[in-house]
């Protein structure tokens, strides 16, 4: 049952949040040491990696330029949403476009790119699969960059003009891709496929 | 262009880190004609909490906008019912169970912050069974909501590292605030699909195309 992958979601971060905790307190007689704030959106990072990444992987190869219009539900509307490959390339650039104010790096977008879908160059599953996992890495690079005094300091917005708070580009890009990703996971879905997260709960 | 329904939300956001910034510090934004209220009272730098409710907010908005756009009639939809060929939806959430979903998760989340305790109506995790209607459904969705920016509100600079009870075990007050947004994502992600097979661009689309 669906609903049981979020049970299982919930035990994987009750485990990382235990992690965090026999990881940080080397004594066993101290409960529950105060993890770093940078660890706690990491493990955030690191969850959405497992789960998005998971999810890209799970999709063939000859379906990436899937979307559901070709399926002509009837009564539908899906006239000009992203096709699989753009979901993910589109995660992943604005992985770039948020962490990398963070860390200084500069989005590895180029100039092919019409729009918020990423590079138009990568076309295979391979090149869209490490373009996302290298967006994650620089995630980690990000999250572990934060701490109690530099959370709310304030860097030139990505969108457009004003400032925006380190700790809303660190932890955004998390809530951003699971919106995504519960669209891959209808896709996937649509296509036979079981969302690896949810494999364990058929 | 689906793609542009993420930059209508970062628009909103971008609203809300526009108000941040007014109100940081930015005395020299070349305003035509400053308003005098404006000058009298600035916004206040932002806030571990205030960061946090802006994105409670967010989430708000996008999922209650969403819950609202469907007819009640659809409540019980679940694209097993397409029977689409090669699919499957073998067991998945109906809508109305998404968002009962989401509104208990919230709860489960957002209690540990507050200390109140989760409704007893809550037997599992898409909610009270009693709950059917749409109207009902929605409420309780807006109340966890309600609960939401009360929890964001608990935060400090000092509090956000502690571990509080969660489930069986233990976990971080920032995770518990801003994973419920996630978390509320993940389940929004999966209701924008719905709503498109029935033939409704969500809200936050809306105006893209």
């Amino acid at each position: 049952m669906n609903h049981l992958r979020t049970l299982c979601l919930l035990a994987l971060f009750s485990f990382a949040v235990g992690a965090l905790a026999q990881g940080a307190a080397k004594p066993a007689a101290t409960p529950a040491a105060k993890p770093a704030i940078g660890d706690i959106i990491d493990r955030e990072v690191s969850i959405i990696e497992r789960e998005f990444v998971s999810a890209a992987e799970a999709m063939p190869d000859d379906k990436y330029s899937f979307t559901p219009s070709t399926l002509n539900i009837s009564g539908s509307e899906y006239k000009g949403v992203r096709t699989f490959a753009e979901e993910v390339k589109h995660v992943a650039a604005t992985n770039y476009e948020l962490w990398g104010p963070i860390t200084g790096d500069k989005s590895p977008l180029p100039a092919d790119s019409p729009n918020d879908n990423g590079p138009a160059s990568l076309k295979s599953k391979a090149e869209i699969v490490k373009y996302l996992k290298d967006s994650f890495a620089l995630g980690h690079k990000a999250a572990k960059s934060i701490t109690a005094e530099t959370a709310v300091e304030m860097v030139a917005s990505p969108f457009g003009q004003g400032q925006i708070s380190k700790l809303f580009l660190a932890t955004f890009p998390v809530a951003h891709a699971f919106d995504h990703y519960g669209q891959m996971v209808e896709y996937l879905r649509m296509n036979g496929i079981i969302p690896p997260a949810s494999r364990s709960n058929q | 262009m689906k793609y542009l329904r993420t930059l209508c939300l970062l628009a909103v956001l971008s609203f809300a880190v526009s108000a941040f910034t007014q109100g940081g510090a930015k005395p020299a934004a070349p305003a035509a004609s400053p308003a005098p209220q404006a000058q009298q009272s600035p916004q206040p730098a932002p806030t571990i909490a205030s960061v946090v409710d802006r994105q409670v907010s967010a989430s708000e908005k996008q999922i209650v906008e969403a819950a609202e756009a469907m007819p009640e009639d659809k409540y019980n939809f679940s694209p097993e019912s397409l029977n689409i060929q090669g699919s499957d939806y073998k067991g998945v959430r109906t809508f109305a169970l998404e968002v009962k979903h989401i509104a208990t998760a919230n709860y489960a989340f957002w209690t540990g912050l507050t200390g109140d305790k989760m409704p007893e109506s809550i037997k599992g995790p898409n909610g009270p069974d009693e709950l059917k209607t749409k109207a009902e459904i929605v409420k309780f969705l807006k109340d966890s909501y309600a609960l939401g920016h009360k929890a964001a509100a608990t935060l400090t600079a000092e509090n956000v590292v502690e571990m509080v009870p969660f489930r069986q075990n233990k976990a971080p007050r920032l995770y518990l605030a801003t994973f419920a947004v996630t978390h509320a994502n993940d389940h929004y992600g999966q209701m924008v699909e719905y709503l498109r097979m029935n033939g409704i661009v969500p809200p936050a689309s809306a105006g893209n195309r």
